[in-house]
């Protein structure tokens, strides 16, 4: 198979698992307990109105005509309105959203960056105080929950030394700004970041971390790496171009995997800090029983993870020229 | 030969011994591996800790083993609001006067049963799905391994916190949620390692005498990858560990049983974060304790499975 | 004119239990253009002996003692820096016994050719790129598959892909560690004829080692046999062939058939190379010799002369035509017959981790 075919059948994949993935939605939001029209009526109304909107809602239809009635819906981004806010839950969530990628991207390229660096030191200098030590300090703080993490780095940096804010996205009364550097760039927005986003990066830098030392071992015994020395290469370039550029590559695999991790994470971390991302709007809206807005949130996170998948494997055939198209 | 014969308390007592032995291998790979012993030692710890929490009493012999904790974890006002740790109270009191070093106590339970059953069932569903996907291959495969990959897609917290919220926020539930994603590692590295096992000669030659699937997979097979499903199972309690903390943290734990995850959720409702350190600190530390216990243990369970990690020396 | 020269060298490796002597006392000198075959089984520390030479040892091994005079430079007082710029590569290159683990699988053959020579020359990249086409041109491979990578060359141009990097920068001496043992036959062949043919063009010197008496005594002027970290015997590879002294290299001749001798029997010897933590005196064949005496048991025996270079390190190197003549029946090498008279057999050696 060729390249082009192996991409057109990842494609295909793509469409299925997306399918699968709000077909499972569909059936959790339709299970909710009681009458299943109960969660869509907004308390105070007449019996009148209240059959007025379960029609205009649809949920008099047969099953499956709300199936592709919602389908339909969420193809065209159409996500209803939120009972809480009384706003389409598309205009909530595009911003929301925005927050969400903008800290946890943060969150997971710091991890990134400083985990390949130190597993691939670690892995290279085997056997050293550093690689001992490297190892307790990151299994240690892959144990830690992300908001156990976050409320240690509030206590100290927010709390007692009062270095950083300890809640939301920009001191109150600050002007929002109209841009995406004006509104992501300003020293009050990255003040406000700096410890969610610390936080994101501690928890998530251990699997890169000792993934990339146990590919490194691995791939350090390889035959090529003893010839790369033997060609007198400096010790740098053994280490980068050849011994981490060959480890880099299940980390490509797992990096959608954090992402999923980190999704999930955000959910945690926004919190905690009281970020006003999609994480903490999706907490609210089930504790308040706003399952358009619910939805919604678990549906973008969802679709960020499914995507992030397909990336890694396009990456993957990219980087490895090895790989054999199934 | 021996021409001895063995009565049957001997051979019972062999057996003991036997078991003795086998327990003693298995120890041994923690032996001169510091992390794995301290691992070891913390996990052995809250065990203890779990199985004498509360009073227990044996009926029959009219005896009562007193719990470890000092006070009613649920009991309202034992101490004052808010009190820092004092003798009477070593870790002080909530915003409901209730005994934090009860709770915490307390709280090691649900810990200990999250952690094994949400473990147990997921690396067993897991270990299952990747042996029969591999063993039997084709369409079986394929269609296992679109089911794993669509729940690799499903983010984890998010999935939970809705369930949680149509089953209701009851500890089964919890566990529910996690093992309805948890099992998708296992299934996958399982799987691999049962691809390469299913190539060997012992596998082909005990097709050769004619022995069913389920012999092969089950009798055969399994016992092969079974340290691989014991490393799965350390971290399967771990990340069980965090995600039912995560959930009690966002409010969604089980309101009849108090764990560690619920304690820093009700320091968060009492508005507490600031000033209470004494109620944060101590349920926040065991949670990173126990998960890292079950990490450690799992590195060197890793060591063994894949030694080419294992320090030289 | 010596290229290089060894001398009592000694290259340990730390174990639990002490030094394993993986090189012990070795003394080799080679001269320019010249090719030198080191035989012996697997574990014999031949390996270690070629890495010795460009201190390419893992970090549990270390050269303990003795010279390794290299074009008039010491080589093991060298700086790690020295070392990469003046010796490795450059003046010694290596062919490995994979060629296709030898390239790193995420970059062509020809990136890797290119980096090689721009790293160690004052050369462009287009230019060191044109001469790695011509080397493989030289080699017989298709000019243009420099662009591919390793995987997608068969195991024979894999290994000429190899050859070529080895001698992108006219190297005075090449290190080949059984550099065609995973190949077939008649790819073997050809491939060696290759190697000699710009071995001669270049005047590089090799060592070439391999546990096969047949590629050695195909390729090599002399031949230096290996066994338990010491050189048994060396001498020009037609004695070797001929007329062997050291009882160990007659049971190796056995071990291999010759094409010559159609009613040849071929001879396996007995037992498992040595245990070479701290061993004890004494000559270290003596427990798998059919012909060790109580002398063999305790002392170690020296090399001795023979002329024209021809050295043996053996007891009974004198009663040489009597020995050949018993070494060829195959009741000689019976595992029974073997080990000390009046003592219980030798405890079977622990696994030692060595470098082969």
């Amino acid at each position: 198979m060729g390249l082009r075919a192996y991409v057109a059948r990842r494609i295909l994949q793509l469409i299925v698992t997306f399918w699968a993935f709000f077909t499972l939605l569909f059936v959790l939001f339709r299970m909710m307990p009681g009458d299943p029209t109960s969660m869509f009526i907004m308390d105070g109304m007449t019996p009148e109105q209240r059959e007025q909107r379960i029609a205009e809602l649809g949920l008099d239809q047969p099953l499956y005509v709300q199936y592709v009635e919602y389908a339909r819906q969420l193809l065209t981004g159409d996500f209803g309105q939120s009972f809480i806010y009384r706003d389409p839950v598309i205009d909530i969530i595009v911003v929301r959203f925005m927050n969400t990628i903008v800290l946890m991207g943060t969150a997971l390229v710091i991890a990134y960056l400083i985990g390949i660096t130190f597993g691939a030191i670690m892995g290279w200098w085997r056997d050293s105080r550093f690689e001992r030590g490297g190892i307790v300090v990151t299994l240690i703080a892959r144990s830690s929950p992300e908001f156990w993490v976050g409320i240690v780095l509030l206590s100290v940096f927010a709390f007692w030394l009062g270095w950083f804010p300890s809640s939301g996205m920009r001191t109150t009364g600050g002007e929002l700004g109209g841009g995406f550097v004006a509104r992501y760039g300003s020293a009050d927005f990255l003040r406000h970041l700096f410890l969610p986003a610390l936080t994101g990066a501690i928890v998530y830098l251990a699997t890169p971390t000792l993934l990339m030392r146990s590919t490194m071992l691995d791939v350090l015994n390889a035959d090529f790496i003893e010839i790369k020395k033997a060609e007198g290469l400096p010790e740098r370039t053994v280490l980068y171009k050849h011994a981490a550029r060959n480890s880099i590559l299940p980390i490509v695999t797992v990096m959608a995997i954090a992402t999923g991790a980190a999704m999930g994470g955000s959910v945690v971390i926004e919190t905690v800090f009281n970020w006003p991302g999609m994480g903490r709007e999706m907490v609210n809206a089930v504790n308040n029983n706003d399952y358009p807005l619910a939805m919604a949130a678990f549906f973008l996170m969802g679709s960020v993870v499914i995507i992030m998948n397909f990336i890694a494997d396009l990456t993957y055939v990219y980087l490895d020229p090895r790989v054999e198209y199934e | 030969m021996s021409t001895e014969r063995t009565s049957p308390i001997d051979s019972a007592t062999g057996a003991v011994g036997d078991g003795l032995d086998y327990v003693r291998t298995k120890l041994e790979v923690f032996e001169g591996d510091r992390l794995g012993q301290i691992g070891l030692a913390i996990l052995v710890t809250f065990l203890l800790i779990g199985i004498f929490a509360r009073p227990y009493t044996i009926e029959f012999l009219d005896l009562t083993i007193p719990g470890l904790t000092p006070h009613d974890p649920g009991e309202r006002a034992v101490g004052g609001r808010l009190e820092s740790p004092s003798a009477d109270h070593p870790l002080g009191t909530t915003d409901m006067g209730r005994d934090v070093l009860s709770q915490l106590i307390a709280g090691t339970r649900v810990t200990l049963i999250v952690g094994s059953l949400a473990a147990f069932m997921a690396v067993f569903i897991g270990t299952n799905v990747g042996l029969v996907s591999a063993y039997f291959g084709g369409w079986v495969d394929d269609v296992l391994m679109r089911i794993t990959d669509i729940v690799y897609g499903v983010p984890f917290l998010p999935f939970a916190i809705v369930l949680v919220a149509i089953l209701g926020s009851s500890l089964v539930n919890i566990i529910v949620a996690i093992v309805l994603i948890l099992w998708r590692s296992t299934a996958r590295v399982i799987r691999s390692q049962v691809l390469s096992h299913k190539q060997r000669p012992y596998v082909e030659s005990a097709q050769a005498i004619g022995a069913s699937h389920t012999r092969i997979m089950y009798r055969h097979i399994l016992p092969n990858v079974l340290p691989l499903t014991f490393l799965y199972a350390a971290f399967a309690v771990g990340w069980a560990v965090i995600a039912e903390a995560s959930l009690s943290f966002l409010g969604f734990g089980d309101p009849n049983m108090l764990s560690w995850g619920e304690m820093i959720y009700n320091v968060y409702t009492a508005n507490a974060i600031r000033e209470a350190w004494w109620w944060v600190f101590p349920p926040g530390i065991a949670i990173m304790l126990f998960v890292m216990s079950v990490f450690f243990i799992g590195r060197t369970l890793e060591e063994v499975v894949n030694p080419e990690l294992r320090h030289q020396k | 004119m010596t290229l290089l020269d060894i001398t009592e060298l000694k290259t340990y490796y730390r174990a639990d239990d002490g030094w394993v002597r993986a090189t012990d006392d070795v003394s080799l000198s080679i001269d320019r253009g010249e090719t030198v075959g080191l035989v012996g089984e697997s574990g014999s520390g031949k390996t270690t002996l070629a890495k010795s030479i460009i201190r390419l040892l893992p970090d549990n091994a270390e050269v303990v003692d003795g010279s390794i005079d290299f074009d008039g430079t010491e080589v093991t007082e060298l700086s790690n820096r020295e070392l990469r710029k003046q010796i490795r590569w450059s003046e010694i290159s290596m062919i490995p016994q994979n060629a296709m683990n030898g390239f790193d699988p995420v970059y062509t053959v020809g990136e890797q050719i290119v980096e090689v020579i721009t790293y160690h020359e004052d050369t462009s990249k287009a230019e060191a790129r044109e001469r790695a086409r011509t080397l493989f041109d030289d080699l017989g491979v298709d000019p243009d598959r420099v662009d591919d990578y390793p995987h997608q060359f068969s195991g024979g141009m894999a290994q000429r892909a190899m050859i070529a990097l080895a001698l992108a920068l006219s190297p005075s001496l090449v290190l080949a560690d059984e550099p065609t043992t995973a190949l077939d036959v008649v790819i073997q062949d050809r491939i060696l004829e290759t190697i000699k043919e710009l071995q001669e063009e270049l005047n590089s010197a090799m060592i070439m080692i391999t546990h096969d008496m047949s590629v050695v005594s195909e390729t090599c002027d002399r031949i230096a046999v290996v066994y338990g970290g010491r050189i048994v015997e060396i001498a020009d590879a037609e004695t070797i062939i001929m007329n062997p002294r050291h009882p160990y290299t007659l049971g190796l001749r056995n071990a291999f058939p010759d094409i010559s001798d159609d009613d040849q029997e071929l001879i396996s010897i007995p037992g498992t190379p040595p245990d070479l933590v701290d061993p004890d005196d004494g000559c270290r064949f003596a427990p798998r010799c059919p012909f060790a005496e109580e002398e063999c048991w305790e002392v170690t025996p020296e090399p001795e002369s023979y002329g024209d270079g021809h050295a043996v390190e053996c007891h009974r190197a004198d009663e040489i035509e009597h020995l050949q003549e018993e070494a060829g029946k195959k009741e000689t090498w019976v595992e029974q017959d073997l080990g000390r008279s009046e003592e219980i057999e030798p405890s079977p050696p622990e696994e030692v981790e060595l470098d082969d």
